[in-house]
C-alpha cells in the first residue's frame, strides 16, 4: 500500500489550481467564473493544511483559515456586483461588457 | 493538549494598531450614527471622515517620533512591523487620502455619496492599505490587500452608471484572479521555507543558498504577478484604462496613487533580499517588465482619444519607472521612489480633478467620451483659467524643469546612474521624452485649436464648489513650489528609509 504523502497533497493542489486557472481564463458566465476563482483559492487551501501538517506548524492552517474568510466575502462582494449588473443588462455573459475599449 | 497560553500585555505591543484602528473606529462610527439618525447632510460624513483621517495622519507622527527615537518597533506576535517603509508609505495612503475625501463635496448631487457607507467603505479600505504595508507576514499582507480591495471595488459600483458596474466587474475579476496568485505563490514559498515571514524566508533562503532555486522562482513569479496586477505592471494591466474610465475621476485618481504605493511597498520588503541575492534570471525579469511597462504603456497612451484614458496609460507608465527603483535596489533608488511618489501624488490629484470640476452629466454632440481631446479644443478660449492649470499638471507630469515630476525624475535617473543602470538610465530619460508628447497634445487642444464642438462654458466648471476649487489649489501649490521642498523632503525620506535597512 502507497503511503499519501505531502507530494500527493502539493500535485492535488496544483492540479486543482490550474483547473481553477484554466476556469478563469475560458469562463464567459460571470458565475462560473466565481466558481473557478473559488476553487483556486481552495486549492492553495489544501495545500497549505498539507504543509501545515508536514512542518508541525500551525501557521499554513491559520492562513488557510483566512483565506476560506476572504474567499467568502470576495464571494460576497462578486454576487452583488453581478447582481446589479443583472438588473440593469438581463444577462451575465462577460462578452458583453465591452462598452469600453481602446 | 494545549497548554495554557499566557501573555503579558506588553508584549503585544498595541501602539503599533493605534493608526490603522482609528480609521476602523470612524467608518464603524459612521454606520451606527447612521443607524440613530437617518439623512445627515453629505458634508456631516466627508467631515468625520476627514477628522479621523487626520486623527490617523497624527497618530503616525507620533509613531514616527517613536521610530526615530527607539528604532523599528514590532508588535503582536512580530505580527506588525513599523520600519521606515510602513511608515512612510502610511504618510502617502493617509495623506493621499485626506486630499481625496473633500473632492466628495462637489456642488452637483451625486448618488453614491449619499450613502454614509461609502465613506465608511473609505476608512476600512485606508485601514486595509495601512496592514498591508506595516507588516512582513504575508497573511495580513493578504487581509490587507483584500480588505482594500473589495472596498475599492464596492466604492467603483457605488458611482451609478452602466460603465461603472463594467469597471467594478472588471476590476473584480482581475483582483480575484490576482488574490488566487498571491494565496498559491505564498504557499510555495511557505513549503519550501516552514514561515510566512519575508524576512524569516529571506534568512532560510541564504542560509541554504538558494538551493531550490526553480521552486522558489515559482512563488516568487507567482507574487510578482499577483502584486503587478495591484500596481498594473504591463503584462496584468489590462483592467487598468477601463477601470479609470468607469470609475469617477476622483476614485480614478485615488486607484492612481493610493493602491499602488502599497503594493510598491510590499515588492521593496520581497524583493529587497531577491534582487541582492545574486540570482541573475530574477534580475533580468525584473528588468524586463520595468522597460516593458514604461515603453508600451506610453506607446498606448499616445493613440488614446480619452484624456481619462490617457491618463490611466500614462500611470502605468509612471508605475514602471518607479519599478526601476525596486530593480536598482539602493538606499538612494528606495528613497527616489518614495519621493517620485509623493510629487507623484499632487500631480496626479490635479489632474485628476480637473477632469472631475469638468463632468458632464450628458454628452454634447460630437463628443465621443467624457473628457474626450475635442471637449477640451479651444479651452483657453471659454476657460482660461481651467486651462492654465490643466496644462501646469500636464507639464509636471511630462517632467518639465521647475514643476514637482521633474524631481522626482532627475533623482530616479541619478540613482540609476550611481549604481550603473546607465542603459536603463538612457532608457528611463527616452521614455519621459515620449511621454511628453501626448501630454503636449493635450495642451495644444487646449491653446492652439479652435472650439471643436458646441459645449457651454459653464461645462468645464460644473462641479466647481469651494472644497474641490482648495485641493485643486492645493494640488497647484503642490506642483509649482516642489522645488523648495525636494532638499528637506529627499533627507527626511532617506533617513527613514536607511534606518529600516533598505
Amino acid at each position: 500500500m502507497m503511503e499519501i504523502g505531502l507530494t500527493h497533497y502539493l500535485v492535488l493542489s496544483t492540479v486543482l489550481f490550474s483547473i481553477g486557472l484554466l476556469g478563469v481564463m475560458r469562463r464567459k458566465n460571470l458565475l462560473m467564473l466565481f466558481f473557478a476563482t473559488e476553487i483556486l483559492l481552495n486549492a492553495v487551501n489544501v495545500g497549505f493544511a498539507a504543509i501545515s501538517h508536514y512542518y508541525n506548524d500551525l501557521t499554513g492552517q491559520m492562513f488557510a483559515f483566512f483565506i476560506i474568510a476572504i474567499a467568502a466575502s470576495e464571494v460576497a462582494v462578486g454576487l452583488g456586483l453581478l447582481i446589479a449588473w443583472y438588473k440593469r443588462h438581463g444577462n451575465i455573459n462577460l462578452d458583453a461588457m465591452s462598452s469600453m475599449r481602446g | 493538549m494545549l497548554s495554557h497560553v499566557n501573555i503579558s500585555l506588553e508584549s503585544l505591543n498595541i501602539a503599533t494598531l493605534v493608526p490603522m484602528l482609528i480609521p476602523i473606529v470612524g467608518a464603524l462610527f459612521i454606520l451606527v450614527l447612521d443607524l440613530f439618525k437617518k439623512d445627515q447632510r453629505k458634508s456631516m460624513y466627508v467631515m468625520l471622515s476627514l477628522l479621523f483621517v487626520m486623527l490617523d495622519f497624527g497618530s503616525l507622527i507620533d509613531s514616527s517620533i517613536d521610530f526615530n527615537t527607539n528604532g523599528t518597533i514590532l508588535g503582536y506576535f512580530d505580527m506588525m512591523l513599523v520600519d521606515g517603509l510602513a511608515l512612510l508609505g502610511q504618510f502617502i495612503i493617509v495623506g493621499a487620502s485626506i486630499l481625496f475625501i473633500p473632492l466628495a463635496l462637489t456642488s452637483k448631487r451625486f448618488h453614491e455619496f449619499s450613502y454614509p457607507e461609502f465613506f465608511a467603505l473609505f476608512l476600512f479600505m485606508i485601514s486595509g492599505f495601512q496592514f498591508m504595508v506595516a507588516t512582513d507576514n504575508l497573511i495580513l499582507i493578504f487581509i490587507g490587500l483584500e480588505m482594500a480591495s473589495l472596498a475599492l471595488y464596492t466604492l467603483i459600483a457605488l458611482h451609478n452608471r452602466s460603465k461603472s458596474f463594467e469597471a467594478a466587474v472588471k476590476y473584480f475579476t482581475m483582483g480575484a484572479l490576482a488574490a488566487g496568485f498571491f494565496a498559491f505563490g505564498s504557499m510555495v514559498l511557505y513549503a519550501l521555507t516552514g514561515s510566512v515571514e519575508i524576512h524569516q524566508m529571506a534568512a532560510v533562503f541564504n542560509a541554504d543558498e538558494f538551493a531550490n532555486l526553480p521552486f522558489i522562482l515559482v512563488g516568487v513569479v507567482f507574487l510578482l504577478a499577483a502584486l503587478g496586477f495591484k500596481v498594473s505592471l504591463v503584462p496584468f494591466h489590462t483592467w487598468a484604462p477601463d477601470v479609470y474610465e468607469g470609475a469617477s475621476a476622483s476614485m480614478a485618481g485615488y486607484m492612481s496613487i493610493v493602491p499602488k504605493i502599497a503594493g510598491f511597498v510590499v515588492v521593496m520588503r520581497m524583493f529587497e533580499f531577491l534582487i541582492h541575492s545574486g540570482v541573475v534570471w530574477l534580475n533580468v525579469v525584473l528588468y524586463a517588465i520595468v522597460i516593458v511597462t514604461m515603453t508600451a504603456a506610453n506607446i498606448w497612451a499616445l493613440v488614446q482619444s480619452d484624456v481619462k484614458r490617457m491618463l490611466a496609460y500614462s500611470s502605468i507608465s509612471h508605475a514602471g519607472f518607479v519599478m526601476a527603483a525596486i530593480l536598482i535596489g539602493t538606499t538612494q533608488a528606495n528613497s527616489a521612489l518614495f519621493l517620485y511618489w509623493i510629487l507623484f501624488t499632487f500631480t496626479n490629484l490635479g489632474a485628476f480633478s480637473m477632469l472631475w470640476i469638468s463632468r458632464q452629466k450628458n454628452l454634447a454632440a460630437g463628443q465621443s467620451s467624457d473628457h474626450s481631446y475635442n471637449k477640451f479644443a479651444g479651452l483657453i478660449k471659454v476657460a482660461p483659467i481651467s486651462a492654465t492649470i490643466m496644462a501646469l499638471f500636464m507639464l509636471s507630469l511630462a517632467g518639465l524643469p521647475p514643476f514637482a515630476l521633474f524631481w522626482g525624475k532627475i533623482y530616479m535617473i541619478s540613482a540609476a546612474v550611481s549604481s550603473g543602470y546607465v542603459v536603463l538610465a538612457l532608457i528611463m530619460a527616452l521614455n519621459s521624452a515620449i511621454a511628453g508628447y501626448y501630454y503636449l497634445k493635450l495642451i495644444i487642444y487646449m491653446f492652439m485649436k479652435e472650439p471643436e464642438i458646441d459645449i457651454e462654458s459653464k461645462v468645464y466648471t460644473m462641479n466647481s464648489s469651494v472644497s474641490l476649487r482648495t485641493i485643486i489649489g492645493i494640488a497647484a501649490v503642490g506642483t509649482v513650489f516642489a522645488s523648495i521642498v525636494v532638499n528637506p523632503l529627499i533627507e527626511f525620506i532617506t533617513a527613514f528609509v536607511y534606518n529600516s535597512g533598505y
